[in-house]
């Protein structure tokens, strides 16, 4: 059974929602019914006053009553029974009084089609029509109102003036019943056509209202679906803001305390110049001065340098992708980095490499920030080696490898290296794979590390086929 | 004093160097270490007057140093420096009986000024009528390793005062004969640099006020912590001294 059913209530619901449909069918018909029986009872009158024009001279021929009548009584008897009816439709549209008052309307020109034929057998037959006519209600009650009028009017103009039914001033005794018997059993057919249309009508009242809570039901559950996506979607904006403001909060305590030392430095440095200025003569043999102005300018550098670093971080410049032959970039890169004595640092990026599509920039600095980062990984006071290697490129992914012989990154540091703040250097804001990790991205590419502790460490960029980007 | 003996401990040779400098010009005898190890051992080889230590540093940090000078030096003062603004240690260490504690970068002139005054070993003067409450504080202090003595009343505060040993003062405001207020308004007139920390047990908000208007004046309601007070003296240091 559909899951509808299933909860509680929903039987309720369901035949509740089923026999408002069931009604509203009903009256949509019975409407549709009303006004097209309006539509024949104006046809009917039509006809009734060329039938009194044409046919009722030679119908009646010979009997007691002139045309004259005929033409009044089709005029004006036929008047009435078409204008009550229609009143009745367009006032009282799908009521149980218009639908009997159509019913009896009708019969009644039934018996006046019949009377101004002169009681002709074949507008008998009216009747067997008007009869199914009404059946279009599907309503059976009607059909009993319009056979009683039917039986009520043989019986009177039967008794009291014969010719207007039967065209005979003696017709036999057994015809009302012979009527009658043609009329109940066309009833009990249509009574029957009657109540199965009901019954179909029902049935599928009853299915329409299945779909149609089902469908209701998806409604809502894509709806409160729709809700609850809304709220998640809303949650995880404000827990980004959040998280924005905690990392601007560490970023600015993180960066703060990185310039504070040089910082002061710079000060100190700088009140003892100022007490030596004041003394001039002293200067020259002061080997304290060029020191400190070295310092000065060193820290401030260090200043500049966390503080372009950060700037890094936080700009979202998009990359602009350029042909860029890999060697030179990687000769200009180490050219960047300052040379440590008994560390080599060697460009094996092949000539004939396909050019690449970089940020000429931005890439530059992901190259100075892994051969530095290599470079200081090289224990103090030992040889050591630094490599760039690349492969692939053109169609195929291309691959660019920083190599050391270092110290290695021991286990427990290396998962949060790419992680901004975190650093293990003394003089270091943390950013510098962070914003390594984040250019290589936007490249579209991969940036991967295998490390050894002892042995040395092997940075991975790994960038999708230059095809592949232009295509 | 005039000149001191100096221990810089600081493990960036930029810091140390440039300290080391513009002491040395003041006329200060200066000890360098690059950790609290070597400076631990260059306080056993010769004693100094004062300590000036960085707190953070790789190994012995400066607040540990601290501790082991308390045990090792009794009465030692230490200056620490740091670049953090919040830190749990900061907090520790001036609940400990550091001087104070200076923020990088500071000014070089605050710098010699606070050291001049650390060197000088100078003690806290607590004015309570109550003695069990005057004593308690100042056996407090003692623990935390803050210098104190304690007097009962306004007159006596004045009398100890001359002596110059005394550069924080901590009062109760409601005392009989002369009051919290009194007092400070006193020490203020003797010319002397004072900092002035004000207590009460009692709502006391026209008092407060009164001692608040005469300036540059810590207040703090009984029931106070000895660690919170310690905290205070220590940042008084640091401050009043900035002005004086």
């Amino acid at each position: 059974m559909s899951p509808v059913v299933a909860e509680p209530g929903a039987a309720e619901q369901l035949e509740e929602r089923a026999s408002r449909l069931f009604s509203q069918h009903q009256q949509e018909v019975w409407r549709r019914v009303d006004r097209l029986l309006a539509w024949l009872m104006a046809g009917q009158w039509l006809v009734a006053i060329a039938l009194a024009l044409l046919f009722s001279p030679y119908g009646w021929e010979g009997k007691a009553r002139g045309g004259e009548w005929h033409l009044h009584a089709a005029v004006f008897l036929g008047g009435a029974l078409s204008v009550i009816p229609i009143a009745l439709v367009w006032r009282r549209p799908g009521t149980l009084l218009t639908r009997h008052g159509v019913a009896v309307c009708q019969l009644l020109w039934s018996a006046l089609l019949i009377h101004l034929t002169g009681g002709r057998i074949e507008t008998h037959f009216h009747i067997l029509g008007s009869l199914t006519f009404l059946a279009f209600y599907r309503d059976w009650p009607v059909l009993l109102t319009a056979s009683g009028v039917a039986v009520v009017d043989h019986s009177l103009r039967g008794a009291l003036w014969p010719e207007s039914v039967y065209g005979t001033p003696s017709p036999e005794w057994w015809l009302l019943l012979e009527h009658t018997v043609w009329m109940g059993f066309l009833d009990g057919v249509l009574i029957l056509s009657c109540r199965d249309a009901v019954r179909e009508m029902r049935e599928m009242a009853r299915r329409r209202a299945v779909a149609e809570l089902a469908s209701e039901c998806e409604h809502q559950k894509t709806r409160a679906l729709d809700h609850a996506l809304t709220e998640l979607k809303s949650a995880q904006e404000h827990l980004i803001r959040v998280e924005k403001l905690a990392a601007v909060g560490q970023l600015a305590a993180s960066v703060g305390h990185e310039l504070r030392n040089p910082l002061a430095a710079v000060r100190n440095a700088h009140a003892y110049l100022s007490k030596r200025l004041a003394r001039p003569e002293e200067l020259a043999g002061d080997a304290r001065v060029p020191q400190f102005l070295a310092l000065m300018d060193r820290e401030l550098n260090s200043c500049a340098r966390i503080i372009s670093e950060l700037l890094d971080f936080a700009r979202e410049s998009p990359v602009s992708l350029q042909p860029c032959p890999l060697r030179p970039l990687v000769e200009e890169a180490m050219g960047m980095v300052p040379a440590r004595e008994a560390v080599r640092v060697l460009n094996q990026v092949p000539e004939e490499l396909p050019v690449p599509l970089l940020d000429r920039e931005q890439f530059r600095q992901v190259l100075i920030n892994l051969v530095q980062n290599a470079v200081e990984a090289i224990p103090a006071g030992r040889a050591g080696e630094v490599v760039v290697r690349a492969e692939g490129g053109g169609g195929e992914p291309l691959r660019v490898r920083v190599e050391d012989d270092g110290g290695g990154i021991p286990a427990n540091v290396l998962p949060r290296i790419f992680e901004p703040l975190f650093t293990t250097k003394k003089e270091g804001t943390g950013l510098g794979l962070a914003i390594v990790a984040t250019r290589v991205q936007r490249h579209g590419g991969t940036l991967q590390v295998k490390s050894e502790p002892g042995r040395g460490s092997e940075f991975l960029i790994q960038l999708p086929p230059a095809t592949a980007r232009a295509a | 004093m005039s000149a001191a003996r100096v221990l810089v401990v600081d493990d960036e040779e930029s810091m140390r160097i440039t300290l080391a400098a513009n002491l040395e010009l003041e006329g200060h005898e200066v000890v360098e270490a690059a950790s609290g190890e070597e400076a631990l051992r260059k306080v056993r080889e010769r004693p100094v007057d004062v300590v000036l230590a960085d707190i953070r540093m790789p190994g012995l940090h400066g607040v540990e140093l601290h501790r082991h000078l308390r045990r090792e030096q009794p009465g030692l003062p230490v200056v620490l420096m740091t670049a953090f603004a919040q830190e749990s240690l900061v907090e520790d260490a001036l609940a400990e009986g550091v001087f104070t504690v200076m923020h990088k970068p500071f000014d070089v002139a605050h710098l010699l000024r606070t050291l001049r005054h650390a060197a000088s070993v100078p003690e806290v003067l607590v004015v309570d009528d109550s003695e069990d409450v005057a004593e308690a504080t100042v056996e407090g202090l003692r623990l935390c390793g803050v210098r104190a003595q304690a007097v009962y009343d306004g007159d006596m505060a004045l009398e100890r005062m001359g002596s110059g040993k005394i550069d924080v003062c901590v009062v109760d405001l409601v005392m009989p004969g002369v009051t919290g207020p009194q007092v400070v308004e006193r020490l203020r007139g003797a010319g002397q640099p004072v900092a002035i920390i004000a207590v009460s047990g009692h709502d006391v908000p026209e008092m407060m006020r009164q001692v608040a208007a005469l300036g540059d004046v810590a207040c703090m309601r009984k029931p106070i912590s000895i660690r919170e007070l310690a905290q205070v003296i220590a940042r008084t240091r640091g401050r009043a001294l900035a002005r004086s």
